[in-house]
């Protein structure tokens, strides 16, 4: 099933950076988001070193208070908004429309302008340093975002309303591709869990991104023309900003995960060479969390003594069902495989071990009680790091070097990658596990010091070492990928033995994806294909195969 | 732009209008719901501040917002807003009717409905602003009048924004059926933009008696 | 070869350091506790430390239980997955596909219900530890009226007639008898704080335009540190203050002892004290001070009189180097938007000082000593 990549018509030839300006190319588009997602995850990552730098030890040795308050603020707002989302979005842009077998996405233009709009409201949130920062979190709690001075707060609340508008138009692609221009065969149940992922993505990013910039409007008016919204003096309620902020922000969390269980759910099986379990179990736990995603917004709110707490409990204790379901499925899919650990694989498996401390984190604070012990403390940052980190970023990992061969034609280095995932998997442990044990002992967030007496040094030190070393995995990782790209394209179609679509053409692809379609008939048409007469797949004699020999 | 598999033509993206497989919706016309769906969210997270707000307050309307209210010293005893209520429900009747004609391949009759709506529209914000003019001058009534002042002008401000974006869809299929564009067959962009306008209607409806009417 | 074998000699080496650090950081956990800080007398670990109120102690209680289920199923999951990355592995040359098992309805149904039912049972058992944290009981022994502002705490017995503001390090002190009911209701006057005590394993958010109210009984006569723990501007990690629970006989004296003092006028200076001089000062907007140059006499005590008539931002007055271990003298308490405030500073020597407002770092000037 070779692709043969035609040669370009000389009329079409244009300079490169012109071309890559005026595409819509899906697969340039998912390339820019990528790159500049990454841009922005290092901005994002010096700002964290900064902060770790500064609470080593107890003493404001290197920025005052007022730059640490903006900082903390926009590595949050970087890592959220300006890296995870775009990245998975990129990933996306790229994969979805292969892997449902469609030439494009379903709206090309539309898929440009997200992506111009999200970098302009991206250099937007960031020129924020330049006018005074903001030092509000990335939570911009009103009245205190609302009665700062500082203008880098309009610009930050400017480019957040940028980036969602980016995010709306994004959804409303996927889900127009995925419903719309799946090739034939492919019924919703046989389309690859990664687009399943994306789907219920996107419908959670078009419900909740429309209020979340209904109340960074009223926050606007309240900052700039005297509004009322969330000011007591004239009749607001502080307390609504939390709730139109947290009906986005806890939908976001799932945002910025489920993509990233999508990706396990894609690696598992290929690297133990045997289809996912449960795939109707999977699909149905991701519909579910996307539900219950919008029930829970208030357990953000437990201790504003404004919010009817059992109701928020309950459904905060029910969304950790569908997740364990998801986890023992994955066990599942590899319990009797033939496993092979290449770096995605490394990565996947270090998301199960990892992401699970997160979870468990996460099932105390349903808790109530003990969430009014915990909660902004180091404990929630601990468990935030530990979903967002182990969890997000690790799939990321996973997805780059997995789709790194598809989208470049090379592949990354395995040695460095699995360095780097061991220095990642050490890091990643260092810095955020101890914040369990600083929050337990009432260690608050968001401040830019500590007591010296406090009993606190020592882990936050070992904290600071372990941001570091984070840090030194993804040098290795840009190293890895500065040396691969220098290296000939030579990767084959299929460099992992994988079961998806992307994976029947050449790596890259042309413009227009694929010269044929394998016959679709089960999630792993390109597996189906490789081993006729296994699973899903009828026997060779049954598919009417057209011309060229099977790879 | 078509893809072979086992010699089936698979869906296409994109011929004289966005793409209709086999079966199933235009596909310009699905993303223009799912639009829809997230400018709904919008708007019920305003309504939701709205009520909100309301219960948890004292007095509400607040004192001496009386001249926000359907009665008033408009027509016949009604408000400005009962007026340009009724002129926004008309041209959702003629946005109705403009989409009918060319759906029965009647171009004329579409730009002529086309362009009383677009006529409608603009009279609506017209008045809209004059309100708000009488409001800010007469009444002293801003943006900054405590928070009833400030969900009265975004909700029905954004609301207006939307009606705005509404026109200029309008408009431009009117230049275009002007233009001898659209048939029966062919006229994806009409029918987007006449749920656009319906929905920016509805919107109002329940602005209207919310704001106006339940207060 | 040599650099192949080297770098798979590395990556075992890794791996195994690596699941060593998170065993070490698990068992670590475990770690005694021994410190004297009041926000934390104790050092970290895995499970709480001192809580001194009833219902702190009934909430601390819920940890234990769940904690070991954690480990349970922490135990489980990276057990099953250790166990399946070992056992199986693909053996080289195995091109042979495994078994393509595609689900097991039985045990879909096994792992949805049993974890819905553990989940079930946190709920329903937290939620009845819950009523009881959160329960107000009528007629509470002591009321204390908390009022947060940036970055200070006023603590109000209005029964007894005592008010309390202080600010940074120690902040203002709270003293409530142990073993009755005190009922704290929280009031904030510009963004939103939070009423912490690490002791208490409570927080309450404080509020502008709400009073939120909860009540303890401390268990134990001690000091305990508080701060506040909502994120609200620039000098919210040094928002503390102070809970000293005593015996009953002695809240009363200390009561008596606070009237008494409250109602003393000063005392005059002593005779032969060099009487202070007396500067006025005053910011009304951008930031700034109105008066960028002041001038003092040398070798007295300041009377520093400073109206805050800014409409927006709290401010006070510093000054650079004037204590005698050459730190700078901070003035407090910072004034809120429209008050003014006395400071008291101390007598300096003649030169050229800066003066300067604690929370805008650029609000500064000259202050000129002769």
């Amino acid at each position: 099933m070779a692709t043969t990549a035609l040669p370009q018509a000389r009329s079409y030839r244009r300079a490169a950076a012109y071309d890559w300006i005026t595409t819509v190319d899906h697969k340039k588009i998912g390339i820019m988001y990528v790159i500049s997602s990454f841009f922005f995850f290092l901005v994002g990552g010096v700002l964290a070193l900064v902060i770790r730098t500064e609470l080593a030890a107890p003493g404001l040795q290197f920025v005052s208070e007022q730059t640490y308050n903006s900082i903390f603020g926009l590595h949050a707002v970087n890592m959220i908004f300006l890296f995870v989302m775009p990245m998975l979005t990129g990933l996306g842009n790229y994969i979805v429309p292969l892997q449902v077998g469609a030439a494009d996405m379903a709206f090309p233009r539309v898929n440009a302008l997200s992506l111009w709009v999200f970098l302009a409201g991206g250099l937007l949130i960031e020129s924020s340093f330049l006018f005074g920062g903001a030092p509000v979190g990335w939570t911009m709690y009103a009245p205190l975002s609302t009665h700062v001075p500082e203008t880098g707060v309009n610009l930050l609340v400017l480019g957040l309303i940028m980036t969602g508008i980016s995010s709306i138009l994004g959804s409303i692609n996927f889900l127009v591709t995925i419903f719309r221009l799946r090739a034939p065969g492919m019924s919703l149940l046989r389309m690859p869990m990664f687009c399943w992922t994306q789907l219920v993505t996107s419908v959670l990013l078009l419900f909740s991104i429309p209020v979340v910039t209904a109340g960074l409007i009223m926050i606007f008016i309240d900052r700039n023309y005297g509004g009322g919204f969330f000011e007591p003096a004239l009749g607001g309620n502080p307390i609504l900003w939390q709730h139109v902020f947290w009906f986005f922000g806890h939908p976001e969390v799932y945002i910025l995960i489920l993509p990233a269980f999508g990706i396990v759910s894609e690696i598992i099986p290929v690297f133990s060479r045997k289809p996912l379990f449960g795939y109707k179990a999977f699909v149905v736990a991701t519909a579910s969390i996307g539900a219950l995603g919008f029930t829970v917004w208030a357990h953000h709110m437990f201790t504003t003594g404004a919010v009817y707490l059992p109701f928020f409990a309950f459904f905060t204790f029910l969304i950790a069902v569908p997740t364990g379901v998801k986890f023992f499925n994955w066990l599942a899919t590899m319990w009797g495989g033939k496993l092979t650990f290449d770096t995605p694989m490394l990565y996947a498996c270090g998301f199960i071990a990892l992401f699970l401390i997160g979870g468990l984190d996460g099932a105390f604070l349903a808790v109530v009680p003990f969430d009014f012990m915990v909660q902004d403390t180091y404990w929630v940052v601990s468990h935030i790091h530990y979903v967002l980190v182990a969890g997000s970023v690790f799939a990321i990992m996973a997805a780059l070097f997995y789709w790194f061969p598809k989208m470049t034609g090379r592949k990354l280095d395995e040695r460095l990658g699995k360095v780097q995932f061991w220095v990642l998997f050490i890091g990643t442990n260092l810095a955020f596990f101890p914040q369990h044990l600083l929050g337990l002992d009432g260690m608050i967030r968001r401040i830019a010091d500590y007591s010296a007496n406090a009993g606190w040094s020592e882990l936050n030190f070992l904290s600071s070492v372990g941001a570091f070393v984070i840090a030194f995995a993804i040098l290795i990782f840009l190293w890895n990928v500065f040396s691969t790209l220098r290296s000939p394209a030579n990767a084959p179609d299929d460099p992992w033995d994988a079961n998806t679509l992307e994976w029947a053409t050449t790596s890259p692809p042309p413009v227009y994806n694929f010269d044929h379609l394998p016959p679709i008939r089960s999630e792993r048409p390109v597996f189906d294909l490789k081993h006729p007469g296994t699973g899903h797949a009828p026997a060779a004699a049954s598919l009417a195969v057209t011309e060229g020999p099977v790879q | 732009m078509t893809t072979p598999v086992d010699g089936i033509t698979a869906g296409h993206g994109s011929e004289t209008d966005s793409g209709h497989g086999a079966k199933g919706m235009d596909i310009a016309l699905m993303g223009m719901l799912l639009f829809i769906a997230s400018e709904i969210m919008f708007f019920a997270a305003l309504f939701g501040v709205y009520f909100n707000v309301r219960s948890s307050a004292a007095v509400w309307p607040p004192e001496g917002t009386e001249f926000v209210s359907w009665q008033g010293s408009g027509l016949f005893g009604l408000g400005l807003s009962v007026l340009i209520t009724i002129i926004l429900v008309s041209s959702s009747f003629t946005m109705q009717w403009a989409t009918d004609q060319i759906r029965k391949g009647n171009r004329t009759g579409m730009n002529r409905g086309l362009a009383v709506t677009l006529g409608l529209g603009i009279l609506f914000l017209c008045l809209m602003m004059t309100e708000y003019y009488l409001y800010v001058t007469v009444d002293d009534f801003g943006v900054n009048s405590g928070v009833y002042g400030s969900l009265f002008y975004v909700m029905t401000g954004f609301h207006g924004a939307h009606v705005l974006g509404g026109i200029i869809g309008i408009a431009v299929v009117l230049a275009r059926g002007m233009r001898g564009q659209f048939s029966s067959e062919h006229h994806v962009a009409v029918e987007a933009v006449h749920y656009y306008w319906h929905f920016v209607d509805v919107v109002w409806v329940f602005l209207f008696l919310t704001i106006y009417v339940l207060r | 070869m040599r650099v192949i074998h080297a770098a798979r000699a590395a990556t075992r080496y890794l791996s195994w350091i690596g699941l060593a650090t998170l065993a070490a950081l698990v068992l670590s956990a475990c770690a005694t506790r021994g410190n004297d800080h009041p926000t934390s007398p104790g050092t970290p670990a895995l499970l709480p430390g001192q809580v001194v109120t009833e219902q702190g102690r009934q909430a601390a209680d819920l940890y234990l239980p769940i904690f070991l289920l954690a480990v349970a199923i922490f135990i489980l999951v990276e057990g099953l997955l250790i166990i399946v990355a070992v056992r199986f592995r693909r053996k080289r040359g195995d091109d042979a596909l495994p078994g393509q098992r595609h689900g097991n309805n039985v045990l879909e149904v096994l792992w949805t219900a049993i974890p819905a039912l553990v989940v079930g049972i946190l709920f329903v058992v937290s939620t009845g530890v819950l009523l009881k944290v959160d329960a107000i009981a009528p007629n509470p022994a002591v009321t204390v009226d908390v009022t947060g502002f940036q970055w200070q705490w006023t603590f109000d017995y209005h029964d007894q007639g005592l008010s309390f503001t202080g600010a940074g390090k120690d902040g203002p002190e709270m003293v409530v008898p142990v073993h009755e009911t005190i009922d704290i209701r929280l009031h904030s006057d510009d963004v939103i704080h939070s009423f912490y005590v690490p002791q208490f394993f409570r927080k309450l958010d404080v509020v502008p335009g709400r009073i939120n109210e909860f009540q303890v009984n401390v268990e134990q006569e001690g000091t305990y540190g508080g701060q506040c723990a909502e994120f609200c501007g620039l000098s919210h990690s040094d928002m503390y203050f102070t809970v000293r629970a005593v015996d009953r006989a002695t809240f009363d004296q200390w009561v008596i002892d606070e009237q008494a003092k409250a109602a003393q006028t000063p005392a005059p200076p002593p005779s032969g004290a060099p009487a202070a001089a007396t500067i006025s000062l005053s910011a009304s907007n951008n930031l700034a001070f109105d008066q960028a140059t002041l001038t003092a006499p040398a070798d007295q005590p300041l009377t520093i009189k400073f109206a805050n008539m800014d409409p927006a931002n709290p401010h006070n007055v510093s000054i650079k180097g004037a204590l005698a271990d050459g730190k700078d003298w901070i003035g407090l308490p910072i004034t809120k938007p429209g008050q003014d405030a006395v400071y008291e500073a101390p007598a300096l020597k003649a030169g050229v000082y800066t003066y300067y407002c604690s929370v805008h770092a650029n609000m500064t000037g000259t202050l000129t000593v002769q």
